[in-house]
């Protein structure tokens, strides 16, 4: 068991998140940094899916009430097991009664914390992850609170591996799908959009990121579309002309032009912006989509490569 | 219906099936097409999701590999596919017409409280699609005499199950949520539930009628 002290800003569970129910209006969730959520798992020989913490900005203090080990990643909270400073990317052995307290830090905004055998809590239409809109999911549907019992089962052999995995960099240049609505736009618009460098609005979240400019003239319209799918990644544009990067918690319809579609080796970066950062967007190519994909892949894979001997032995 | 439906590559994996470019006045023909075709591509399992929208339909692969493929099919699918092949279910769903702005809404029309309870409950109204929240169904079918203007000042919440009309459209609320449509009428019937086996009570191309009642008991 793990008794959550403080939360934090937001500390909720998330596995991969919810497939398969989009047409019923049931957004995916999940971690919104899968890729950090990945090798988080991998660092302690748990299944990728397998459900981990997410927490948000820091300020957040678990105490263990039983032996397990923990892996760290995606922002660096400046986090410490008692007085031990541990760091993303390393896995550690917990003890019963050991704290594990997360300050701030300048890393990114979204921490993940995974233990060994996974968080457990039912699954929800074939999910752990929180759905904090629709109430489901997760702990009884909602971010965790202060005296909370989270369910672990646990781990009390010795643990040899250390092996620790990078933080990738953050990148200032997202990448982009075309969106389907680029000749519903003007010129003027497309070629704002790729010139301008947009930063992070605080009014942003689990279900999208907005994006302030100071081009927001050029890019203003009156479209006003019939409803269509939306998923996370997809970039609308309302009429004032601040785009929004759409995030897992997003509604599953929209009638706002789709200006592009973050590719998928990119959208894990939105989980780590803070306010004030700033970005620029570049449209890329299928094939060079797909290549930033298999890079990663590759990273994924060589981890699990080199960690293989620590669980086969 | 002479035009041809635009595919659009969204990413490596997803497809955008677009027929938005049609008449307006073949919306329901048009969209029982696009259900019947979600439903073969369903049937295949190489897709983790199928989202109708108005007018169209996103498709989400399983493996990128297909996109192509796929991209190259849709159009000849849509030619073949039988919109009478698509089986919906029809609900019926007991209403109690005493919401909190029916009376505005009468006033607003020039009409008596039972000549809207009548024009809301006489028609067959289809699901079109889901979105806003999970469940909640956008409905294809009200009777243009009670087309009434979004509420100037949206509620912070209308209540689970409150049954309201907003510009050209009417809907049912899931659950407690902000809204700016005009609540008509409340029904008990519960269109999310996790404990289900199906959760939600409707699904992309259901029927479904508003069955009036009187409230017997709290």
């Amino acid at each position: 068991m793990i008794k959550v002290i403080k939360p934090g800003i937001q500390l909720t569970i998330q596995d991969l998140g919810r497939v398969g129910f989009r047409h019923l209006g049931v957004s995916r969730s999940g971690s919104l940094d899968a890729y950090a959520h990945i090798i988080a798992n991998r660092l302690v020989n748990n299944h990728d899916n397998d459900a981990v913490l997410e927490l948000t900005v820091g300020l957040c203090e678990l105490q263990f009430q039983c032996d397990t080990v923990i892996a760290l990643h995606g922002a660096d909270l400046n986090a410490k097991i008692d007085t031990q400073a541990v760091y993303p990317g390393w896995s550690y052995p917990v003890k019963a009664k050991q704290t594990l307290k997360f300050d701030t830090g300048h890393g990114g905004s979204r921490a993940y914390i995974a233990v060994k055998g996974g968080i457990e809590c039912p699954e929800v239409m074939g999910s752990k992850s929180t759905d904090l809109g629709a109430a489901i999911g997760g702990f009884n549907g909602r971010a965790l609170q202060s005296d909370d019992i989270i369910k672990i089962t646990p781990y009390t052999q010795p643990w040899l591996c250390n092996k620790g995995a990078l933080t990738p960099p953050k990148r200032k240049v997202i990448r982009l799908h075309q969106g389907p609505h680029h000749e519903l736009l003007t010129p003027e618009c497309i070629n704002a959009f790729c010139t301008t460098s947009f930063t992070i609005n605080p009014n942003s979240n689990r279900m999208g990121v907005r994006l302030d400019h100071n081009n927001s003239q050029i890019m203003q319209h009156s479209l006003s579309l019939h409803s269509l799918a939306v998923a996370p990644g997809s970039v609308q544009l309302p009429p004032d002309g601040n785009p929004i990067v759409l995030l897992n918690d997003a509604q599953t319809t929209g009638g706002y032009p789709l200006i592009g579609h973050v590719i998928e080796a990119d959208l894990h970066q939105f989980a780590q912006f803070r306010t004030a950062d700033s970005i620029t967007f570049e449209f890329v190519t299928l094939e060079q989509a797909t290549a930033a994909k298999s890079k990663l892949d590759a990273h994924l894979s060589q981890l699990k490569l080199s960690l293989n001997r620590y669980w086969t032995n | 219906m002479s035009t041809l439906p635009s595919i659009k590559i969204l990413t490596n994996s997803s497809l955008l099936f677009d027929v938005s470019h049609y008449r307006e006045q073949h919306i329901l023909a048009t969209q029982k097409k696009l259900w019947a075709l979600s439903q073969y591509c369903k049937n295949t399992n190489e897709f983790i999701d199928l989202v109708p929208g108005m007018n169209s339909l996103t498709l989400y692969l399983k493996s990128a590999s297909n996109l192509h493929q796929w991209q190259n099919t849709l159009t000849k699918l849509w030619d073949e596919v039988d919109d009478y092949a698509f089986e919906s279910q029809h609900h019926k769903i007991d209403t109690y017409y005493q919401g909190e702005d029916l009376n505005y809404v009468a006033n607003y029309h020039k009409l008596t409280i039972d000549e809207v309870i009548n024009l809301h409950s006489k028609e067959i109204y289809h699901v079109l699609f889901l979105g806003f929240v999970p469940g909640f169904p956008y409905l294809h079918g009200l009777n243009s005499q009670l087309f009434t203007p979004r509420r100037d000042n949206p509620r912070v919440s209308v209540p689970k199950g409150a049954i309201a009309i907003g510009a050209d459209q009417t809907g049912i609320y899931p659950e407690d949520s902000p809204g700016g449509w005009h609540i008509i009428a409340h029904t008990d019937a519960c269109l999310f539930d996790v404990t289900a086996s199906n959760p939600c009570l409707f699904k992309p191309g259901d029927t479904l009628e508003f069955v009036p009642v009187k409230r017997s008991k709290q």
